[in-house]
């Protein structure tokens, strides 16, 4: 089964390869949002989320490098725990809305079974201002870009990993800040 | 002066109707929406399942016809009574979908298939198929009937469809990803917004080759026109791109919600509607003044892809 899924990643990632990213999807683009209440002020989360070359609140995340700061186009290389890495670039920010907005660029499947993903970070002031509401949403295509996909690339692989990595990415970055580090 | 002669006059000097409405089709939502343009509400929803994406009205405002990829089914509604009359079985990935300006067929492209089917509209059956190029997506008619459109992505090139016959006569090149069509309305000139390569290709039908091409934004989904102007959402710029279809210069670029698709224009042209898929908002554009004048909210994901104003009223 392991080796099914790899095979089949493989396959579609090899078909990826032959196409510019923007050919590479079906008809039908996901959309999902997660939300999460953090007890400190708005400024003091948005000053960690903002922060477009740390990537280091999402659990899975080991290592960032990247340049431009939080300026759209600027880039990260996310390196992941199991090695593999991720490409993004920031798309929007905009701190008098408290969002950005970034993409990913270039990641493998295998890795995160979506294509043309993009995500927005969104923080807004709860408790007359001294909590805080974190909404991360995300925008994206199942990585397989044809009819009947397979089971590990279909819509529903695509929404249950970026569901996983935004619920598990918000509880980490409450307990970093509630944590007071 | 003739009877009927004398009524196509009044018809003609009619002031532009208000009672038009926008059929915004939105894809999680599995929903369509239907904009009243005069009060800018939404005066209905009706459930569309299997993921409703593509949208066409029949010029007479009768009928409207919606496609779901993921239910890979037309669907075919009588526009006045909200009611739904044929659910057409197409496989497939059915996206695109236009109508014959006399009413029937509608055209469905296949995304996956490569091919378009005709519909007949009172009865749902397919009446007729072209193969065309790679995934085509948007799908256009001339005023006149004669001629279908075809928007073939991953082919770079546009399909011409005499509609008599449903034979393809020709493939024209034009840019990276043409994913929206749309014809003027004396039928001389189409407009592709082309995904990948961030510009409109401008299409002469009669020489069947493509005349000028213009820089948009990022990631341009479809073009409405209006004024003189071409308005193109540019989907990864949250924007609307507006220039001057005689000079081709760039004569705004209008901040709108995040992932604006699809976009037409009032019959009048006096103003333009933007669906904004992640915003989940219904924008007017004021087609003279390029601002944007209301902001009306919808159900979630709304995509809009074709001819979605209804004529209601005159």
């Amino acid at each position: 089964m392991k080796l099914q899924l790899f095979a089949a990643a493989l396959a579609a990632t090899s078909l990826l390869a032959t196409l510019p990213p923007a050919a590479a999807h079906g008809p039908t683009r996901q959309k999902i949002s997660e939300k999460i209440e953090i007890n400190a002020p708005p400024e003091k989360v948005w000053a960690v989320v903002s922060n477009f070359q740390d990537g280091g609140w999402i659990p899975v995340v080991a290592k960032t490098e990247g340049t431009g700061g939080n300026a759209p186009g600027a880039k990260r290389t996310l390196t992941l725990k199991n090695g593999a890495t991720v490409e993004e670039e920031v798309a929007k920010f905009e701190p008098e809305k408290m969002t950005l907005m970034y993409r990913i660029d270039k990641v493998d499947v295998a890795v995160l079974p979506v294509t043309n993903y993009s995500s927005w970070l969104i923080v807004t002031p709860a408790d007359d201002g001294k909590k805080s509401e974190v909404e991360w949403r995300g925008a994206f295509y199942r990585g397989y870009p044809n009819n009947d996909p397979p089971p590990e690339l279909n819509d529903e692989a695509a929404v249950n990993a970026v569901t996983g990595l935004y619920k598990a990415g918000l509880e980490s970055l409450k307990k970093q800040i509630e944590g007071g580090s | 002066m003739t009877f009927i002669g004398a009524l196509a006059l009044l018809t003609l000097l009619a002031p532009p109707a208000l009672a038009d409405e926008a059929f915004i089709t939105s894809q999680p939502a599995e929903t369509l929406s239907v904009v009243d343009l005069a009060t800018r509400k939404v005066v209905a929803s009706l459930a569309i399942p299997g993921k409703p994406a593509g949208i066409a009205v029949s010029p007479d405002g009768a009928r409207a016809f919606v496609t779901a990829p993921d239910g890979k089914t037309l669907t075919i509604l009588d526009a006045a009574t909200r009611s739904v009359t044929h659910r057409v079985e197409l496989g497939g990935g059915p996206l695109g979908v236009a109508v014959h300006p006399s009413g029937s067929p509608a055209y469905v492209a296949d995304w996956y298939l490569h091919r378009i089917k005709a519909v007949d509209a009172a009865s749902g059956t397919v009446t007729g198929e072209v193969a065309v190029g790679q995934s085509p997506s948007g799908l256009a008619v001339t005023p006149d009937g004669a001629l279908l459109l075809s928007a073939d992505r991953d082919s770079d090139a546009v399909s011409l469809i005499d509609t008599k016959t449903l034979t393809r006569l020709a493939s024209i090149p034009v840019g990276a990803r043409p994913f929206g069509v749309t014809i003027d309305a004396a039928g001389m000139r189409a407009y592709t917004a082309n995904v990948a390569s961030n510009d409109v290709s401008v299409i002469d039908l009669k020489a069947r080759k493509v005349v000028a091409r213009v820089k948009v934004g990022a990631r341009p989904y479809a073009v409405a026109l209006a004024q003189g102007r071409a308005f193109v959402t540019d989907q990864y710029d949250s924007t609307v791109t507006v220039f001057d279809t005689d000079t081709l210069k760039t004569l705004a670029t209008i901040p709108v919600g995040d992932y604006p698709e699809g976009i037409a224009a009032s019959r009048d042209g006096a103003f333009v509607y933007v669906a904004c898929w992640e915003a989940n908002t219904l924008e007017i554009i004021d087609a003279v003044t390029l601002k944007v004048v209301e902001t009306i909210p919808v159900a979630d994901g709304p995509r809009a892809f074709g001819a979605f104003i209804r004529q209601s009223g005159d």
